[in-house]
């Protein structure tokens, strides 16, 4: 498919699949090289902005984040704002508040979250690179969902600045594509110091020496709690992982149980107070009621504005950094943090990555997603969490499907800085794994 | 985490609930509290770091320069006088 045939299909294949909060109405592609999508949470200037928020409903930035700037000056065209969960705070894309975009090998399924729309628009378009943002799982997760490949490289690779900060310590900017080259070459682009965002100015150069997977360790701990589905897909790409001449070992990562909690006691922290600058004053909703103090003012737009999930994530992160509670949770997330990347660190000095199913099950439908308590969401990332308090760079291919034929992800996790190898076994893994594309129509 | 509490949290973090709100809540931040009990029995470490990679402090030269038109900031902003509104604080 053209670009220009895609451009003009877009309308009609966004109301089937509800990919993008925001969309170019160009039908030209004009001397653009490549056509992109890019998650709403990063500030773009011809499009609104509102990373999944009804908060920051009328939000038009006056600049590019980094990583837009990049893949324009690259070439790309934006083509869409693409739906995710509120500020990023959920694992299917269900907690916007606007559409929920769709999965596309099942209407009935979501897309996984929160770069659920990314890997939506990953997925059905051809030839297209999408952006998204993880925080906690937020690009492997989806990635899985929707069959596609996708990375978060390590924190600090890519600038966040223009990123809408959900977690400072945690957020990542990744791609997602049907093309394992792609991972390569558009982590490329965006890649890079920026002197906006000090966290991007630590990275040593970003190698692509094609260096080849040569072991991977499967933790017990990443085994657990599988659907019966997700562990035949998984033992059967283990297999094939040994037959292109890779060693698979088991080992034991006692910290990953840990990751879970440490991981929703950081994230709420930093959001909790990132959240706090929402008040109906500079950008997004400002129809607060001038007569009222600001105490109410204040409050009146963010209890009418923020969504359900975005409430509960302020209350979590503010109750574990207050006096009384903040060395029991806050602090002690931290040290978790520092536990985990040892116990990577450790793993990794004997092998090129840790592996494991991206998630424990394929993508579930949206009436059983409504049945689902907080703790229970939140417990369906307790594969993607360890890697992302670490900020150690990971990456989930497709590697098999479901009895009902939903796609299967497996997640490998490299050390800090060490894409290229990542980059290198999804090229390889290309080579021998069968993808079957969902039927696409508008 | 009982309603006082949530009802506590909620005035710090400058969020109304309702009723239902109120009774929701708690019950979900029983339940996610209760299961984060596991970081009690967790290792610890002699490290806290705030990032997961280190950071080093970004300086650059102290000069004044404006790289977006404060034109096109004030677009989108109730402004009163080219001064950005807000409530009252008394």
């Amino acid at each position: 498919m053209s670009m220009k045939s895609t451009l003009e299909t877009l309308e009609s294949v966004n109301s089937k699949y509800g990919m993008f909060h925001a969309k170019t109405s160009d039908t030209d592609p004009g001397d653009a090289k490549f056509l992109f999508s890019a998650k709403d949470n990063l500030t773009s200037k011809d499009m609104e902005t509102c990373a999944g928020s009804r908060i920051l409903e009328g939000y038009f930035p006056a600049f590019d984040a980094t990583a837009i700037a990049r893949m324009r000056e690259a070439g790309g065209k934006l083509i869409g704002k693409t739906n995710m969960d509120e500020f990023g705070f959920g694992t299917f894309s269900t907690n916007s508040g606007f559409e929920i975009p769709r999965n596309p090998y099942d209407l009935e399924r979501a897309c996984g979250g929160s770069s659920g729309g990314s890997a939506c628009a990953a997925a059905v378009f051809e030839d297209h690179v999408s952006l998204g943002v993880s925080t906690g799982g937020s690009i492997c997760c989806p990635a899985s969902f929707c069959g596609v490949y996708g990375i978060a490289p390590t924190y600090g690779r890519v600038s966040r600045y223009g990123l809408i900060d959900y977690g400072n310590s945690l957020d990542k900017i990744g791609v997602l594509s049907t093309k394992a080259g792609d991972l390569r070459k558009y982590i490329n682009v965006i890649a890079g110091r920026d002197e906006r965002d000090p966290t991007s100015c630590v990275q040593p150069e970003l190698r692509n020496e094609g260096r080849k997977m040569r072991s991977v360790a499967v933790p017990k701990e990443g085994v657990e709690g599988l659907s019966k589905d997700v562990e035949a897909a998984f033992n059967s790409a283990l297999d094939e992982l040994r037959r292109m001449g890779i060693d698979v070992e088991m080992v034991d990562m006692p910290s990953l149980k840990y990751a879970m909690p440490a991981y929703y006691v950081l994230a709420t922290s930093e959001a909790s107070t990132n959240l706090a600058r929402y008040v109906g004053m500079r950008y997004g909703r400002q129809d607060g009621d001038y007569t009222q103090k600001f105490d109410e003012f204040f409050s009146g737009v963010r209890s009418r504005y923020f969504g359900d999930e975005a409430k509960r994530r302020i209350l979590l992160g503010t109750f574990t950094r207050m006096a009384g509670y903040s060395d029991r949770y806050y602090s002690k997330a931290r040290e978790i943090r520092q536990v985990v990347i040892q116990d990577y660190k450790g793993v990794l000095k004997d092998h090129d990555a840790v592996l494991a199913p991206t998630m424990p099950f394929t993508a579930p439908r949206f009436d059983d997603i409504s049945k689902m308590s907080a703790l229970d969401n939140y417990k369906a990332d307790y594969l993607t969490v360890p890697a992302n308090i670490a900020g150690t760079p990971h990456m989930s291919v497709p590697c098999g499907y479901g009895s009902d034929g939903m796609p299967i992800g497996m997640q490998f996790v490299a050390d800090h800085w060490d894409e290229d190898v990542l980059f290198t076994m999804a090229e390889d893994w290309e080579k021998e794994f069968d993808m079957k594309k969902p039927e696409v129509g508008a | 985490m009982d309603r006082e509490t949530v009802e506590r949290v909620a005035r710090t973090a400058h969020i109304k609930l309702t009723e239902d709100e109120l009774e929701r809540y708690s019950r979900d931040l029983s339940e996610i509290l209760n299961y984060f009990e596991l970081l009690d029995e967790a290792p610890g470490s002699e490290e806290r770091g705030i990032n997961p990679v280190e950071v080093a402090d970004v300086l650059r030269d102290d000069e004044p320069s404006m790289e977006i038109d404060p034109d096109l900031l004030l677009r989108d902003m109730d402004t009163y006088e080219r001064y950005v509104r807000g409530p009252r604080l008394s």
